[in-house]
């Protein structure tokens, strides 16, 4: 099938998103306006570039894009870029960019890197055929954008508090937002992406699954994979509840959380047998 | 006695107290990640011998303590009713205070009160007390406080507070947990899952389930009461009209289409509903799934034989085609042929002389045919498709008969479900968003105004917590309290 102007753009949107990630790097080093005022515009146009990328995708494939890894990596670039930017928008704290920038220009390269085999068009198969699939991936990669954004607010939490804690200054850590900032952000982060994991990854997989095979929970090891990840979430939220665990415990959990998430996303189809093996959700 | 008693209590109320414990979620949560983790990298519900092939000496072990279908495992039951229990004495324990406590709140409290909390500012305004107070109570309004009013020895108390049903957002999830655990059990309980082959134009039974309470067994003389699942024959009846396959252009499987009939009690219920992957059809309970397909392992549409001749090995007559159980005159010869039994894969089963398809795969394909001469049954033979002339099929005569090729049956592969629990765990998972929005969404927040006059002006304390989420409140009071400077000095103008 004809996959030309899907690749196009994913190519412009590889170069975007490297210039973002510097961008942002070179205004949390230099603190000069103009390059943080440069790092957001070059944002926005790197996330318009992925959405032609991934409109164009849609079109050439008569379905929505994502039925395998190429496909789907795209979206969550485009998902946590979204999310970013109107986080950006509503609390203006731009260091942040540079790690999250940082993540979704590695998710751009690993992308660029997959085998030829994964960038082409599928048809769907029987069981793909499904609106429930489709919202089920969509919520579920919301999911992931707000997990990979509290896993960026996460770190830069354990760098930051570390500093306040010995009261240590240095220019680069200065520029972080506050440490509470930071844990309230990160918070936020985990609570949307929870919220939509757990509809994506779980309550409409297993609508989907329900209606495709007629079970709604078979253990098979992505689903398992789900579970796990959500039980490292719920344990993050209960962790900032209780006390002894508040703020740098509950900040390592939601790290922890984010490395679950990748393995769920990645590790899972490449490793772990089961139904979800052949490598297209 | 006494200390008997008291020691009881004091274990009982440990035990309490450690379910109490959030740190034991955090504990419960972790294991059951952990053992979830070994569930994935161990494969499970395999055959014995592949633990044996793969894990060697762990094999024993992993067998042993069920690692191999852990799900279902004792202790993985266990750990769920570990956190059952947690969330319900956790709920059990903190409940009622935090009921309590989030409606009963103080209004008539003092300015010291309020200066000491995280929140608070202290403002005078040059108007009349009692205008101030309904400034302020105005304004509160309209962010949406609901407001109790109190005159204290100091001057007026205004206590406002929104977003009470935030706080219960948690045991909104808890309970939804619940719901959506114990929607799994009956689920698992009266419910049931079954697969079956279906033939075009074959009518079958669905089978159903039903429980019953047993009480055979005992355990040291006591009955131990135990529900029982006994299958039996339902009223309806399904019948596969069509099956047919859907391709793209380039070959690849597109979908499997099947169309069936319903009866209930004999009455056509349901007519030619076409169902497909993720398109089951559902009536009274019962749900049909498109699942797999096949080629029957033990019949076929037609078979078709050669007639040779038994000395020079040369057919006598083209090849014909016959039809399944239906006598066939093999033409140019006083003999008839009915084709009445198959199996895809020949087996033979020494013990009890019983031929059985070794597999549902078309590895060694054999007919049973019926030979008759002027009527009479004169042999009954297995024909195989690999092996040409193993038996002669037609004693006493110079013909050979080859089991040339067949016509296979189609049959579509169909899950068949009863599953009385799946309403309650999606209602359990609605449940659980909307406990989510509250948690996440809705914050309590309470405010406390102290109105007083003084000697230079009308002072106003303004203080208030949120039980999350500080950086939205500092600068929703920070906004309440630049409303009420701004609207009492509009106040002053006039
Ligand atoms: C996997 C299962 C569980 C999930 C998904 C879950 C979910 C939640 C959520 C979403 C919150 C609200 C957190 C927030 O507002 O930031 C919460 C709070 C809480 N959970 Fe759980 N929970 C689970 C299991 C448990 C268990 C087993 C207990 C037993 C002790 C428990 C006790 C609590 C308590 C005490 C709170 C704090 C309530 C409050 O401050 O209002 N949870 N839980």
């Amino acid at each position: 099938m004809k996959v030309i102007m899907s690749l196009l753009f994913f190519d412009a949107a590889f170069w975007f998103y490297l210039a973002t990630m510097i961008l942002y790097i070179g205004y949390w080093i230099l603190k000069k306006e103009w390059l943080g005022q440069a790092a957001t515009i070059m944002a926005v146009i790197s996330t318009f570039a992925i959405s032609m990328m991934l409109i164009s995708r849609t079109y050439e494939a008569g379905h929505a894009p994502f039925s395998n890894l190429y496909e789907s990596m795209t979206f969550f670039v485009w998902m946590i870029s979204i999310a970013y930017l109107v986080m950006e928008f509503k609390y203006k704290i731009r260091v942040v960019g540079a790690f999250v920038m940082a993540i979704a220009f590695a998710a751009m390269f690993a992308t660029s890197m997959l085998p030829y085999r994964f960038q082409d068009i599928e048809p769907l198969n029987p069981a793909l055929q499904s609106i429930w699939f489709e919202l089920h991936v969509f919520s579920a990669f919301i999911g992931y954008a707000g997990f990979g954004l509290a896993f960026g607010m996460g770190l830069m939490y354990l760098i930051k508090a570390r500093f306040e804690e010995r009261k240590i200054s240095h220019f680069l850590i200065d520029r972080f937002p506050s440490s509470a900032i930071l844990d309230e952000l990160s918070y936020k982060s985990v609570a949307w992406g929870f919220i939509f994991f757990t509809l994506g990854a779980l309550i409409l997989g297993a609508v989907w699954a329900n209606r495709a095979w007629g079970t709604y929970w078979s253990w098979d090891p992505k689903e398992t994979w789900s579970l796990i990840t959500w039980f490292v979430y719920a344990a993050y939220l209960h962790a900032r509840v209780t006390r002894g665990w508040r703020g740098k415990k509950a900040a390592y959990v939601a790290v922890f959380g984010f490395l679950s998430t990748v393995f769920l996303y990645w590790g899972v189809s490449f490793v772990l047998p089961g139904l979800h093996a052949y490598a297209t959700r | 006695m006494q200390s008997d008693k008291s020691l009881v209590k004091t274990i009982g109320s440990k035990i309490w107290g450690l379910f109490s414990l959030l740190k034991f979620t955090l504990f419960i949560l972790f294991c059951l990640a952990i053992v979830s983790i070994i569930g994935t990298v161990i494969q499970q519900n395999q055959p014995a011998e592949f633990y044996r092939e793969e894990y060697g000496k762990w094999a024993p072990f992993i067998l042993r303590i069920g690692l191999e279908n852990m799900y279902h495992a004792w202790w993985f039951s266990t750990l769920l009713l570990l956190l059952v229990l947690n969330i319900i004495v956790c709920t059990i324990d903190r409940f009622p205070p935090k009921w309590k406590a989030t409606l009963e709140s103080k209004v008539d409290v003092d300015a010291r009160f309020i200066k000491n909390l995280l929140n608070n500012h202290t403002i005078v305004l040059q108007d009349e007390p009692v205008r101030v107070k309904e400034k302020i109570i105005n304004i509160l309004r309209k962010k949406g406080y609901k407001i109790k009013e109190a005159d204290g020895a100091e001057g007026v108390s205004l206590y406002g507070w929104k977003g009470i049903i935030g706080r219960f957002g948690s045991d909104v999830v808890h309970v939804s947990l619940l719901l959506i655990l114990a929607g799994v059990i009956i689920g698992s309980v009266t419910g049931f899952k079954d697969f079956g082959a279906f033939y075009e134009g074959e009518l079958t039974t669905i089978p159903a389930t039903e429980l019953r309470l047993a009480v055979d067994r005992s355990w040291h003389g006591i009955p131990l009461p135990m529900i029982e699942r006994k299958r039996k024959a339902s009223d309806i009846q399904l019948r596969l009209d069509k099956f047919w396959i859907d391709y793209y252009e380039s070959g690849q499987i597109k979908q499997y289409n099947s169309v069936l009939t319903l009866s209930d009690n004999g009455k056509e219920v349901i007519k030619g509903r076409q169902i497909w992957v993720n398109a089951p059809l559902s009536y009274k309970g019962f749900t049909f799934y498109q699942s797999s397909y096949g080629i029957a392992y033990d019949r076929v549409k037609q078979a078709q034989f050669i007639l040779k001749d038994s000395k020079t090995k040369k057919a006598i007559a083209q090849p014909f085609d016959v039809d399944w159980n239906t006598p066939y005159e093999i033409p140019g010869t006083d003999y008839r042929i009915k084709v009445i039994g198959f199996v895809s894969d020949f087996g033979f089963d020494p013990a009890t002389k019983t031929i059985f398809a070794k597999s549902a795969e078309h590895n060694n394909p054999a007919v049973n045919v019926e030979i008759y001469k002027s009527g009479k049954l004169v042999s009954k033979p297995w024909l195989f498709y690999n092996y040409a002339d193993l038996f002669a099929a037609i004693p006493d005569s110079h013909y050979e008969l080859v089991f040339k090729g067949y016509k296979g049956i189609v049959y579509t592969g169909l899950s068949i479900n009863k599953d009385p629990g799946t309403n309650i765990v999606w209602a359990g998972a609605a449940l659980m968003l909307t406990g989510f929005f509250m948690a996440f969404f809705i914050f309590h927040k309470k405010i406390w105004v102290k109105v007083r006059a003084n000697s230079r002006g009308t002072e106003v304390h303004i203080g208030g917590m949120i039980n999350k989420n500080k950086l939205i409140f500092e600068r929703e009071l920070s906004e309440i309290v630049e409303s009420a400077k701004s609207s009492a000095s509009e106040g002053v103008k006039k």
